[in-house]
């Protein structure tokens, strides 16, 4: 009863008729009687940046009232690299206030998130963010998103040139489409097309239908590992000689998503192909870019990743393509080090004299609170930043770029507003992270970010009670298994799969070199709780010094009778 | 019963009652109500219209599931039965009304379970509607239940195992097991599907079987001798749903309420309106006598006999509407002149606005008066039941009544003052309660008899009610006219009444346009007579297609729009004024403007 495999997915044949992803969304935010758009405007609303939830909590109740879901919509900002200028945050916190519910979301790849916005209030918030000269094309969709990069400048002039990269990668494979304009940023009528030129639209790296799925890239600066490089599709490690850019190991194949019970589908890490220099990587971007868009499998997207178009032909006929696309090969990959992949609290000095502040913002979530007003604070520090404001990939925030006299000034106002809490929480809670979730992602099946939060302080209880207190350990949640938190490489990794419900996977390596394996499945908060409990005790007493807790999992073989996840390797080069 | 044809009233010639009284006297008491039940079937036969559309379908399979599995499934086994010669319809249990699952004859259902042991979303109404106290007799149904599951959760296939209990526990029958599959349920599926068409094959159920015309009769329903129910004699109907359907954040109260009709034999049309009788609140009436100082207990005699004020206030007696005479004899009755000269000071204008601001008690705590339980009685009007537009049809909802009520506040000068009926109904009333009701034809309201006419329907707020009668007839005979809706309430997100039933009808081809006139949603106040001066060329283009045009609504909003209407005319036919008035003349006459305004 399985459809023939020569069946495109039906998300394709919205795009080949979409015209260049205009669909029938005009006329969707027209439509006076629902606060929902067309079905098939709403895959093509993810390719300019927005998507179609409902308020999950209230779907019982309205259904009853007989009015239709509480559909809302979560618009993501693209923020290359992460760098956005105190005046961008002001706008964004502007546009929360206005016509979102009042916070920001910092997501896992740098950008920014709205949550509940109203279909009326869609243009006006899109039409701001454009003016503040960030955008949110390509920010969802299946096309290249927000290009990430390594969040924390410790050496200002190879960093700035990594950023600038990632910036220029990230403007070379924006989508070429003048819907986004004539929607959302033109007056004019739908089918005004810009300038009025009569050309029809194209998309010369895309084509029509775009990608068969999303393509995520990442920048990492070592021995930082912030961004998770091996999690995305292509990634770029930093290989300098005495703090001058040398070239870039380069990853390829890498993603989180898996699909419940689907054997057929799972997280994969990627794999380093070689070495390529600074001026190659627009190339060797594009290169990876078009492959996956000729050969990715568009008849099930669940398995449309260039993860499964790797293992499906083979990394020899992988590269043998790429380097007939580059028109040139790699070099040997050349040796690096990684140290971890969390994010730095407190104050750090630039090798060019300025400070950066590193803040933890719990999963990611700015708001007021009574004691921790961190959107006001936020605010009124934006207002005299002389630097800029870093998001991070583990969505934490740096004021970065900060001349030493103004230091003073934002510790009071970080104190004032309570975004100190990264000087008191544990280092299990500030190597945290949970996605959304609950009550807006449409793909939740278990509480991520209102949960996580609670089920840490008792991880806590557990740890303190073995001598643990102070020892990091890497934690992620996410709402169900697309990994959105990259859970999959956490050392403790949670993947929702009901009420109250979560798949328990472990050993993953602090650097997020390893992925971790499937422990327990189906297991609730008490059961958590006592199998941690245990495991932090036999790690007590057998660990060898400095040993992570995943490492030591992994040795003692507390894993041994768990499948690694997928076909591939679980451990890279 | 028969010698009352005789009267010049009858339609009927002498010989035919004769011929009539001899076949009755030889029936008993079952079989006159099986006759009485097969006039009105016939009845109901004979206006083609109103019969709903036989489905020749044999096997109904029907889905539910979050994630396309069930759909993929269903859609499986009906190409599989249609390949072998059997006439099967795969469909979304969410697309069946309730009067089709009374229908059902064969069916299969594939259902997914999900988080702790739920339906579907899609499923849920299903759900509802098998468990609750309305739920139908199934003896009809034979059917076979495909469950979807994961074993790893505790509450493994919990809805498919739930759905068949509930089936089973309307009356129907399982005709093959319930096979419940894991996620990997290709097989398991393949056998069932195999089952399903082997038993269709085998008990040969098609359309040559005689299952048809078997069925048909079945339809009529026993409907026994009507009494005469009406205003003076309403019939005590059963509270079986009462349900807000504004948002929580709205300004509006509004309640959907179904009542039982059942056994009453009454027939109502859409368009028509009910009447309720509604008390006045216990508390009103003790509040007021303890104002007047009238103990509640004394006896007064009246016209219908002898009461308590208490009792003769909450059943017999207005107290939330003020009539012009009860002002002035209860002025007449003041301490001082202070009400009189208030009402010297009035014209007319100015009584009318101090009448609509006030209720009895507002009068009685702002001028002080002597008032004995006698003259109170005396004062006071008859009590007199309020009355709603319908808003279902018989041909969806049987022998149920729905109502849209908007509890009505004003802001009085003594206080919040509530309306006696919409009180009574969305706040006192509980689910089980009887409510004392009767049936108001309303002829100048009703569908057009040309069902391809098209229809544009304009209301505010609860006028929207009798639409959705018209939309449920609609559906029932499976007729769809170019349909366009044009209301008026303050917000999208939570004044949309009955939104989810719209959209569904739009969404099926019932309805082609919505237009939402949500005057608070943006910074310009926008009403629906704003809708038809915008829309002026496509409401021409429609009555020239012959549309007909309906407002439902409050008065204001009836003058408003009538006023666009002429202006939207005159605009896009280049009419002068008089040309404009004469052509609304013409549409009033042609019944082309219909009004139900309040």
């Amino acid at each position: 009863m399985k459809k023939p495999d020569t069946n495109l997915s039906p998300v394709e044949r919205i795009k080949a008729r979409s015209d260049f992803l205009r669909g029938t969304l005009v006329a969707s935010l027209a439509d006076s009687a629902t606060g929902a758009l067309a079905e098939d405007d709403t895959q093509l609303s993810k390719f300019h940046g927005f998507y179609q939830q409902d308020n999950r909590d209230l779907r019982e109740d309205r259904r009853r009232r007989l009015l239709e879901p509480d559909y809302q919509f979560m618009i993501r900002a693209r923020v290359p690299g992460g760098v956005c200028t105190p005046g961008q945050w002001l706008k964004l916190d502007e546009i929360a206030r206005l016509w979102a519910n009042g916070t920001l979301r910092l997501t896992t790849r740098q950008a920014f998130q709205l949550h509940g916005v109203l279909k009326r209030d869609l243009k006006n918030s899109i039409r701001a963010i454009n003016d503040s000269l960030l955008d949110t094309i390509a920010a969802c969709g299946d096309v290249n998103r927000n290009v990430m990069s390594s969040a924390v400048p410790e050496h200002s002039a190879l960093h700035r040139e990594v950023h600038d990269l990632a910036r220029a990668v990230s403007s070379h494979l924006t989508p070429r489409t003048t819907a986004y304009h004539e929607i959302w940023l033109s007056d004019g009528g739908p089918r005004q097309r810009v300038a009025g030129s009569a050309v029809p639209d194209a998309e010369p790296l895309y084509g029509p239908v775009y990608l068969p799925r999303k393509f995520k890239m990442a920048f990492a600066v070592p021995p930082r590992n912030d961004v998770d490089v091996f999690a995305h599709d292509l990634g770029f490690i930093a290989i300098a000689d005495k703090n001058v850019l040398a070239g870039f190991n380069v990853t390829v194949g890498g993603g989180m998503g898996m699909t419940q019970a689907d054997p057929a589908t799972y997280p994969r890490l990627a794999e380093v192909i070689g070495f390529c220099k600074p001026e190659q990587v627009l190339a060797v971007s594009e290169a990876v870019l078009t492959l996956q868009r000729d050969y990715g499998d568009r008849t099930n997207r669940k398995h449309a990743r260039l993860k499964y178009t790797i293992d499906d032909r083979g990394l020899d006929w992988f590269r043998a393509e790429f380097e007939r696309r580059l028109g040139d090969s790699l070099a040997a990959a050349r040796p690096w080090e990684f140290s971890d992949n969390g994010d730095r609290y407190g104050w750090q000095e630039g090798d060019d004299g300025l400070w950066h502040l590193g803040l933890f913002i719990e999963n990611g979530r700015i708001a007021d609170h009574p004691g921790a007003e961190h959107l006001s604070g936020l605010r009124e520090i934006a207002k005299r930043l002389e630097g800029e404001i870093r998001l991070t990939p583990n969505q934490n925030l740096v004021l970065a770029n900060v001349p030493p006299a103004q230091r003073a000034d934002i510790d009071a106002l970080v104190r004032a507003h309570g975004l100190d809490g990264f000087r008191q929480a544990s280092p299990l809670r500030l190597h945290a992270m949970a996605c959304v979730g609950l009550p807006t992602c449409g793909l939740a099946m278990a509480e991520s970010e209102r949960y996580l939060p609670e089920l840490v302080g008792r991880i806590e209880a557990s740890m303190a009670g073995h001598g643990l207190g102070r020892e990091a350990i890497t934690i992620r949640m996410t709402g169900c298994p697309n990994g959105c938190a990259r859970p999959y490489l956490a050392e403790i990794g949670l993947v929702g799969k009901g009420p109250g419900l979560y798949d328990l996977f472990l050993g993953a390596a602090f650097d997020g070199a390893r992925l971790n394996r499937k422990y327990r499945e189906s297991v609730r908060e008490n059961d958590v709780l006592d199998l941690l409990d245990e495991l932090f005790g036999a790690f007590v007493s057998d660990r060898k010094t400095g040993e992570h807790f995943g490492d030591y999992l992994l040795r003692a073989g507390f894993l041994d009778d768990c499948a690694a996840p997928g076909p591939g390797r679980d451990v890279p080069l | 019963m028969l010698h009352e044809l005789k009267t010049e009233a009858s339609p009927l010639s002498e010989r035919q009652i004769d011929c009539l009284q001899q076949g009755l006297d030889q029936l008993d008491p079952s079989q006159t109500a099986w006759l009485s039940g097969y006039l009105a079937g016939r009845l109901a036969a004979d206006r083609p219209a109103a019969v709903p559309t036989p489905d020749v379908t044999v096997l109904q399979v029907l889905y539910a599931s979050q994630t396309g599995h069930g759909e993929a499934l269903a859609a499986g086994l009906a190409e599989t039965a249609t390949a072998a010669g059997f006439s099967v319809r795969a469909r979304n249990v969410l697309d069946l009304r309730p009067a089709e699952i009374r229908r059902l004859e064969y069916a299969v259902f594939v259902i997914s379970t999900h988080g702790e042991g739920d339906p579907p979303d899609d499923a849920i109404d299903l759900f509802d509607y098998l468990q609750s106290g309305r739920r139908p007799a199934l003896d009809g149904l034979k059917f076979s239940v495909l469950a979807l599951g994961d074993r790893s959760y505790e509450q493994f296939c919990a809805a498919g195992r739930n759905l068949e209990d509930l089936l089973l526990a309307c009356g129907a029958q399982a005709f093959a097991p319930r096979v419940e599959c894991d996620v990997d349920y290709d097989q398991d599926a393949a056998q069932w599907s195999e089952q399903v068409i082997a038993h269709v094959r085998e008990n040969q159920v098609g359309p040559d079987s005689g299952a048809e015309t078997q069925r048909r009769p079945a339809h009529l329903s026993v409907v026994s001798s009507a009494p005469a129910w009406g205003r003076s004699r309403p019939f005590p109907a059963t509270v079986e749903r009462l349900q807000r359907i504004t948002g929580p954040d709205s300004t509006k109260e509004v309640y959907h309420i179904e009542l039982s009709l059942e056994d009453s034999g009454l027939h109502y049309e859409p368009g028509d309106a009910l009447g309720v009788w509604a008390p006045n609140a216990l508390e009103s009436v003790e509040a007021l006598l303890a104002v007047l100082n009238i103990d509640p207990a004394t006896s007064v005699e009246v016209d219908d006999g002898e009461f308590t004020i208490r009792e003769l206030l909450i059943h017999h007696r207005e107290l939330t509407r003020l009539a012009p005479e009860t002002i002035k004899g209860f002025a007449a009755l003041g301490r001082d002149d202070s009400l009189q000269r208030r009402l010297d000071a009035c014209d007319e204008k100015d009584l009318r606005r101090f009448i609509e601001e006030r209720q009895f008690i507002d009068l009685v705590e702002a001028f002080p008066a002597t008032v004995t339980a006698a003259d109170l009685a005396g004062l006071l009007r008859p009590l007199t039941p309020r009355s709603y537009s319908i808003a279902s049809s018989q041909a969806a909802v049987d022998a149920q009544v729905h109502l849209t009520v908007v509890t009505k506040i004003d802001q009085a000068p003594g206080g919040r003052r509530y309306g006696l009926a919409s009180h009574y109904l969305n706040n006192r009333l509980q689910t089980g309660d009887e409510v004392g009701v009767f049936l108001e034809p309303n002829r100048r309201f009703r569908l057009p008899e040309d069902r391809s006419t098209p229809l544009i329907l304009i209301a505010t707020g609860t006028g929207i009610a009798p639409y959705r009668a018209f939309l449920q007839q609609l559906e029932e005979e499976g007729q769809s006219p170019r349909t366009w809706l044009i209301f008026g309430n303050p917000h999208l997100r939570s004044d949309f009444l009955y939104q989810r039933e719209w959209l569904r009808w739009r969404k099926n081809g019932f309805v082609q346009r919505i237009d939402g006139a949500f005057s608070r949603d943006q910074e310009a106040k926008h009403y629906v007579q704003d809708v038809v001066r915008a829309r002026a060329p496509d409401i021409c283009e429609w009555l020239d297609a012959g549309a007909r045009i309906y407002l439902c609504g409050a008065l204001a909003m009836g003058d408003a729009v009538e006023t666009a209407l002429r202006q939207a005319v005159a605009g896009q036919r280049g009419l002068d004024q008089q040309a404009a008035n004469t052509f609304m003349s013409d549409l009033r006459r042609d019944r082309r403007l219909l009004k139900d305004l309040y």
